[in-house]
């Protein structure tokens, strides 16, 4: 097998399988606001805060929390990150298990995506209570991440993780663990994911001569060579949440349950649209909806490049 | 230190270091023999009859802790006060609270304590300000004075069969608009003569509550009790966003002006750091904070970042060492 | 989390008893050596934090060798309405596992019962009267689990209860010993759990010399159950000392 200095693979005669599965433990939310609730006072001065263009820590509408990312956090898997934004605090961790590609697709990978609440952080998220949080975060980080069903948009190169075609492949655990939680969860996990594939070593397979076009073939699972991945074509959620009249980009707790409604938008380095998820049941005008996605976009550029340098200076601070 | 949460330099992380270890050679030199830590057995003198405070237990005629902390003895009580304690009430004290519920004659309000605090009805002024027994019409109107999720100042009474009762009499307690509400660890908070701060300069209100939580807002004039039956009526129906008799225009009049807003959130951003440094939080840090960031023209974003945070520690290091030396 | 720890990690290990007890060598192996290189009775070294979770009352996370668990306590809050009377509080413990922390994924899932035995642990230890009415949550969350997982997370929620300020008599401490046919092996890793012929389990208060529970699988004879017992007895003993340094140094720091 010949592997490109980009980490894919030329020859195309090998299939891939992944799974992406994400588990996301709420462990914390934080601003005890964001339990109970705010009084109508306290609601009117953020709605004035963010219709004046300051908000409640003074920050403009359009401005992020500082962002900070550590990768390989999490020593037993193959990749993972931890990114803070403000008091949001998220792990993720991939690991990948060599398993058989699905019938139908015998050359791409398969998704499907597991949510899971911890009692850890929040009191109430105890038992069920999370589960209605951790399914819709799923949902919507599958619709802006995953990408179409031929999995184009998706970022990961599918068939780069096949192993032998229609018989072995790599299966690609990713899970998401959120140890604090203060507004912004989905681009704290987009950014998450981001990183911990960047961060993700697979382990070099041989195929043992002979056994190639057998049933099941045997292969020998290299412990100290690693194929980088190449997330360049990973693609970076922008939520938008909608206050009254204007948009603000990474709502804390506080401010999200003043929303009308929200936007997630997933860009790619091309600055095309990878995915769309809207939450909150008020309805929007049309013209609204595509001025946000221009706002989103011109966002997205300076996140994005955020995000790259937060990692690559992770990374060099995990080597060092 | 308990782990700051700031992502620092390397740079900063020395300076950081440097401040916090000039605050704790200044700092009242807490004899190490007195903390003790759970089941340490603590030194009495048998002879002298000595009472068992808070905090301790008794194994085998050996008087030892049950808590973390720091040994006190007054007279013959020994106590142990814990060092990062939760919020303790004590009759007096200012706190401010969120409405859970609306009762028989009766809010509950969360306080940050064990139980929710009981504010009753008849401790509480009505508003056109006569003293008269409570009706029932008055019981069934008392969502007009507080709802549930309002953000209360009142004032601990006591403690009664059923809880801890607050009482809000006077014209400074009552519901907070216009403003925000932050959260610190209650510790940081002392008891002092003053909670309420009205800093005239910036045209903001500051109620530094005992329980942790602490009000910035938009200054209210304690109003006359007639008057403010007329404006509150009004107030109220203008600060309604979810019913549809108000529009988004006259919301919008409504709202809190730019320049004392900038003013709410460098006071609120300064208690923050505070927080996070876990330093005590009174007027005079705050106001030296908010001119520190005025002077240095500093963004009031960048307030909350890890620069404006070392500076903060740096000043304080500073200001105590002086005070020392004034002594 | 995972991999910062400040300070040098202590060794605890009990001293050998005073019976005349040769180490037999183990029946179905020659010469065995534990997969980790340590003696039988040596346990692994034990690293706790208190303050981990700033956002809970009290907190604290240990690692046992590359067993890490991080304990959240809440509390006291006010039980919910559904609760009757009580003039004592309630303790409600909660134990979960991240998808991440077995090699094989989800296995986490199988120790259900491990909340239940959390709850036994702790609730002798803890003075209930002092917090009627109202309710401490406990909540632990096994990073990674690579053996003696109820031991760690007993331990290291007893620390986390004392950096929340709930009163209790003592610390708890916990240590755990596999038996392989003759051989008592303390601190077992998975490896070892997973072929072992018994196990017993202690939860003791040190400084009170009082055991709060006992769980014991497999075939023992009665001076087998005192040998193990007095091992275990003493790991806790000096497993307590390394908890109580840890608080001392968490205290001495918040000295402002």
């Amino acid at each position: 097998m010949e592997y490109s200095s980009d980490g894919r693979i030329k020859r195309g005669n090998h299939a891939a399988k992944m799974y992406i599965i994400i588990i996301i433990k709420c462990l914390k939310t934080l601003a005890f606001t964001g339990m109970v609730g705010l009084s109508l006072g306290e609601r009117h001065f953020i709605q004035g805060g963010i219709a004046q263009d300051l908000r409640s820590d003074g920050r403009k509408r359009l401005t992020y929390r500082p962002l900070s990312v550590e990768t390989g956090v999490i020593p037993q898997v193959n990749g993972s990150a931890r990114v803070r934004i403000g008091a949001t605090d998220v792990i993720a961790s991939v690991k990948a298990e060599l398993g058989k590609p699905s019938l139908l697709q015998p050359d791409k990978g398969k998704v499907s995506l597991y949510m899971d609440c911890s009692s850890t952080a929040d009191p109430a998220f105890e038992g069920r209570g999370g589960e209605e949080l951790a399914a819709e975060l799923s949902n919507a980080l599958q619709n802006c991440l995953l990408g179409g069903k031929s999995g184009a948009g998706a970022g990961i190169d599918l068939s780069s993780l096949i192993v032998v075609e229609g018989k072995i492949c790599w299966n690609l655990y990713i899970d998401g663990l959120v140890v604090s939680s203060d507004g912004n969860l989905l681009d704290a996990l987009g950014a998450a994911i981001k990183a911990a594939l960047s961060n993700t070593g697979i382990p070099r397979v041989q195929v043992a001569a002979g056994t190639l076009n057998d049933e099941h073939p045997e292969v020998d699972v290299c412990d100290d060579e690693f194929l980088q991945f190449d997330t360049s074509g990973v693609p970076v959620i922008v939520t938008l949440t909608k206050v009254g009249r204007h948009y603000i980009v990474d709502a804390t707790s506080e401010e999200e349950s003043q929303m009308s409604s929200a936007v997630s938008i997933s860009f790619n380095r091309q600055g095309h649209i990878c995915g769309i998820t809207k939450r909150g049941g008020v309805g929007l005008d049309p013209s609204i909806l595509l001025d946000m996605i221009s706002v989103a976009k011109h966002v997205s550029e300076q996140v994005l490049n955020k995000l790259d340098s937060e990692i690559a200076s992770a990374e060099a601070e995990e080597e060092s | 230190m308990r782990e700051i949460q700031l992502p620092l330099s390397q740079t900063q992380k020395v300076r950081l270091q440097k401040a916090l270890e000039t605050l704790e050679s200044l700092s009242r030199k807490v004899n190490s023999d007195a903390s003790v830590i759970v089941a340490d057995s603590i030194h009495v003198n048998h002879e002298d009859g000595v009472l068992k405070g808070h905090g301790t237990a008794d194994l085998n005629g050996e008087v030892v802790a049950t808590l973390c902390g720091v040994v006190e003895r007054v007279n013959k009580l020994v106590y142990v006060r814990a060092l990062r304690a939760k919020y303790k009430p004590e009759v007096g004290d200012i706190v401010i609270g969120r409405v859970v519920e609306v009762a028989q004659k009766r809010w509950r309000l969360y306080i940050n304590y064990n139980q929710d605090a009981v504010l009753m009805l008849s401790s509480m002024n009505m508003p056109d300000g006569v003293q008269r027994r409570r009706t029932a019409l008055d019981e069934l109107n008392m969502r007009r004075i507080f709802e549930e999720k309002d953000v209360v100042c009142a004032e601990v009474r006591g403690f009664q069969y059923d809880g801890l009762h607050l009482q809000a009499r006077s014209r400074k307690y009552g519901k907070l608009n216009r403003g925000q509400l932050l959260t610190v660890p209650p510790y940081l908070v002392k008891r002092q003569k003053q909670h309420f701060h009205h800093l005239e300069e910036f045209g903001i209100d500051l109620i530094l509550g005992c329980n942790g939580f602490v009000w910035v807002g938009e200054h209210v004039e304690a109003k006359d009790d007639m008057i403010e039956d007329e404006v509150s009526q009004s107030d109220h129906q203008v600060l309604l966003p979810n019913k549809n008799s108000v529009s988004l225009e006259e919301q919008e009049k409504n709202y809190t002006i730019l320049e004392t807003r900038k003013y709410i959130c460098r006071a609120a951003n300064a208690v923050r750091v505070l927080s996070t440094l876990g330093f005590n939080i009174t007027l005079e840090i705050i106001k030296g904070i908010i001119d520190l960031s005025l002077s240095m023209n500093i963004d009031i974003h960048d307030m909350l970042g890890s620069e404006f945070g070392v500076l903060v520690a740096e000043k304080e290091a500073e200001r105590r060492s002086s005070n020392k030396k004034k002594r | 989390m995972a991999g910062k720890s400040g300070a040098t990690p202590a060794t605890y290990s009990p001293s050998l008893t005073t019976s005349d007890k040769k180490k037999k060598p183990p029946l179905f192996n020659e010469d065995w050596v534990r997969p980790d290189g340590r003696a039988f009775q040596q346990c692994r070294p034990a690293f706790f934090r208190t303050g981990a979770v700033n956002a809970a009352s009290g907190s604290a996370y240990a690692e046992f060798g590359n067993t890490k668990v991080i304990v959240s306590v809440f509390g006291p809050r006010e039980s919910k309405k559904a609760m009757m009377y009580s003039d004592i509080g309630r303790l409600n413990c909660n134990v979960s596992f991240t998808t991440f922390a077995t090699p094989v994924r989800g296995q986490g899932s199988d120790h259900k019962e491990y909340s239940a035995m959390l709850h036994k642990a702790l609730e002798g230890a803890i003075i209930l009267e002092t917090f009627p009415k109202t309710t401490v949550d406990v909540f632990a969350l096994v990073l990674e689990s690579s053996g003696s997982e109820l031991p760690v997370i007993i331990s290291c929620a007893s620390l986390a209860l004392a950096d929340a300020g709930i009163m209790m008599y003592d610390l708890v401490a916990s240590v755990s010993v596999s038996c392989f046919s003759k051989n008592l092996v303390i601190d077992p890793i998975s490896e070892e759990e997973n072929n072992q012929d018994g196990s017993l389990m202690i939860t003791c208060m040190p400084s009170r010399y009082e055991i709060t529970q006992l769980t014991v699988t497999g075939e023992w004879s009665t001076p087998k159950i005192n040998e193990g017992m007095q091992l275990c007895l003493d790991a806790c003993g000096k497993l307590a000392k390394i908890m109580r340094s840890c608080l001392k140094e968490a205290a001495s720091d918040s000295q402002e």
